[in-house]
């Protein structure tokens, strides 16, 4: 890997609102890999660390917005691992930031484009 | 049984032109495993279904990776095409290279493209087949709650040809029918005929539910009847336990009495053929502090009117404003001021006070700017719609969420308003929250359609083992149990000793929570697996 952003998207928005750039012919940064979820949820700290470990960039979570979860907590859930993955990184001196979770609904494609940019930005300063 | 791929490769038509098919052909076809690489120009159509079941029957391949257009599209019909082909369909992965990759930048994209595609080949080495089975589902429907709702969900059912059990705590059905007969002219005793005439619907009265066990297709309720309990099982249940008005303690100073009444109250003294005296002024309080007031607003409308025609008497309404969201609410409230029904809007709280036998009321008026006194013979205190008796223990029995006013909570507001996080458990009417009768009525038709569509073909069509705790592994911690948003892991016992959790196909949406949050790693979500999303993580930027 060589300085991408992985972005775990859930099948329910994010994935949707990442469609929905696309077809819009809205253009965003190369560099990202969109992994398919069904749920925010399901996304683990092994997979966002191991992410990062093989050279990721940033590593972004996104999910449904706060309580509209298809699946009642999996958002919630999720920003709580992203929030102890930074904690981690932060502990070892690598900036926590470089994780994120943003939540967004399947018709929002300009935030989709806007978080993936704003990610794109904080690592370009970082040098990555 | 060793790894056989075939990839198919879709340029839309030709119309994907930053990306160089050929080239991306080239390096995949070296790959270990891989049998062939296909381009083809519209996989979607009859042309390339054509040619992925020849090309997949004639080199006998065991996984199916397609580069195309979004899962979104196409997942579902290659999943169909595979099962026609007799190959599993989760050993399907497919590459979005056309919204994700094509579309979405400009210039030449064949190397994101190959990388996105390698992902799939290497998520696609690791699926496993996962099977699929029927399973039989109890076409008997439990309603609980013999009011409107209950009564009309019971009638359509029946008449859909499901089996309904209807449970009413009292000793007659009705509900808060009686209370309600002057909205929109309903008649009780009709309905309650028709459904006693119906012969499918079988009426338990002076019955209550205390236990909800088992799942979807085979609820095990067990319902006590005056002193005896009976035990009865169900394939889906509808919950219309409806609610109850109450005026809180906080907002009148003085208490109910002759000259403060309730709504109820006054719907009585309506009903009743003569009067002592008809009251010559009548306040109506309503909209106090409550925003959701669209029940309190129709009911306060509805006996404003009602005054007005019966009694003549004048008839002054305050409040902070007039929600007329429901269907027919604007129409009430033009006919009423039509009428000659005052409306005073306040912004504070109006101060009431004895005066010599009658109510005084003072309140300042947003729209005249002045304060207004008033003394009434009657003052028709608020209302608020609480949830019935007892819904909160029947939640715990469920354990199914309540919200912040302890209504039944919907397990998605805007997708999914009638369902609750338990599949097969339903909510209908005022016992989900503050509804209007139009409101109610779309939930009635949508709870018989999901309950008709669930349980009339009498089989539903699970994945077994799609979701799996390994009993090797589980430690029987609970994690998995008390995340789980839709209530489908129990612990069950294993050869006599050991205690595992176990993962109901039925009940499960497989959302990966449960996978997720075991802290032994003993949940395998096939399809979304821990290897399988690392594998895709490792195959980002190899080639």
């Amino acid at each position: 890997m060589n300085g991408e952003i992985i972005a775990f998207c859930c099948e329910h928005s994010a994935y949707a609102a990442a469609d929905a750039a696309g077809k819009q012919g809205l253009h965003y940064p190369e560099k990202l890999r969109v992994i398919r979820v069904p749920c925010a949820g399901r996304v683990d700290i092994i997979h966002m660390l191991k992410a990062l470990e093989e050279g990721a960039a940033a590593v972004l979570v996104l999910g449904c917005e706060d309580g509209l979860c298809q699946h009642l907590t999996g958002n919630v859930r999720a920003k709580e691992r992203v929030k102890y993955s930074g904690m981690l990184l932060t502990e070892v001196g690598i900036d926590g930031g470089r994780v994120g979770m943003f939540n967004l609904a399947a018709n929002a494609p300009h935030k989709f484009i806007k978080i993936i940019k704003e990610m794109n930005e904080r690592i370009k300063k970082q040098g990555r | 049984m060793p790894v056989k791929m075939g990839i198919f490769l879709c340029n839309c038509g030709g119309s994907l032109k930053n990306i160089d098919f050929p080239k991306v052909r080239e390096n995949l076809e070296d790959l270990e495993d891989v049998a062939f690489v296909d381009i083809s120009h519209n996989l979607c159509l009859e042309e390339g279904e054509k040619a992925i079941t020849s090309r997949t029957l004639t080199e006998n391949i065991n996984r199916v990776v397609i580069a195309a257009c979004s899962p979104e599209f196409c997942e579902r019909n290659f999943a169909r095409l595979l099962e026609k082909l007799r190959l599993n369909p989760n050993l399907l992965s497919l590459a979005n290279i056309r919204e994700q990759c094509s579309w979405a930048h400009e210039g030449d994209v064949t190397r994101k493209a190959l990388e996105l595609i390698m992902m799939a080949v290497d998520k696609a080495r690791l699926l496993q087949p996962v099977e699929r089975k029927e399973v039989a589902v109890n076409k008997e429907a439990l309603v609980v709650g013999g009011g409107f709702c209950g009564m009309k969900s019971s009638l359509e059912l029946s008449q859909l040809g499901i089996r309904p059990t209807l449970v009413e705590r009292e000793p007659t059905l009705g509900g808060k029918l009686k209370e309600l007969e002057g909205f929109y002219g309903s008649q009780r005793e009709a309905m309650i005929k028709a459904v006693e005439k119906e012969e499918n619907i079988e009426i338990l009265t002076s019955a209550e539910v205390i236990g909800v066990e088992g799942k979807i297709g085979d609820f095990r309720v067990r319902i006590r009847r005056e002193t005896k309990e009976i035990l009865r099982t169900f394939g889906a249940i509808v919950f219309a336990t409806g609610y109850k008005t109450e005026i809180t303690a906080g907002d009148f100073p003085l208490k109910l009495g002759i000259n403060i009444i309730s709504q109820k109250r006054l719907a009585q003294m309506l009903q009743a053929p003569t009067l002592e005296a008809s009251p010559e002024t009548i306040g109506f309080i309503f909209d106090l502090s409550d925003e959701n007031s669209r029940f309190p607003t129709l009911a306060t409308l509805n006996n404003a009117l009602a005054v007005k025609q019966r009694w003549g008497s004048e008839v002054y309404v305050f409040c902070k404003n007039v929600k007329v969201d429901s269907e027919g609410v604007e129409k009430l409230y033009r006919e009423a001021r039509e009428k000659g029904v005052m409306f005073l809007k306040f912004d504070e709280n109006p101060k009431i006070s004895a005066d010599d036998g009658r109510v005084r009321i003072d309140a300042g008026d947003t729209l005249l700017g002045e304060e207004i006194a008033l003394t009434c013979d009657l003052v028709v205190a608020e209302e608020k719609l609480l949830p019935a008796e007892g819904t909160e223990g029947l939640s715990s029995v469920l354990k199914i969420r309540t919200d912040s006013q302890g209504f039944y909570q919907e397990e998605n507001v805007h997708l999914y308003p009638v369902s609750s996080e338990r599949k097969g458990i339903f909510f209908v009417g005022n016992c989900r929250g503050d509804l209007d009768l139009g409101r109610v009525l779309a939930d009635i038709s949508s709870v018989v359609a999901i309950v008709h569509e669930l349980l009339s073909p009498g089989k539903i069509m699970v994945e077994v083992e799609r979701v799996k705790a390994d009993p090797q592994k589980c430690v029987a911690c609970l994690t998995c149990i008390r995340a789980c948003p839709h209530r489908a892991i129990q612990l069950v016992q294993i050869d006599n000793e050991k205690v595992v959790a176990e993962i109901s196909q039925l009940a499960c949406d497989k959302c990966g929570i449960c996978a997720a949050i075991c802290p032994a790693k003993a949940i395998k979500f096939e399809g979304y697996s821990d290897d399988q999303i690392l594998a895709q993580i490792e195959a980002i930027g190899v080639s």
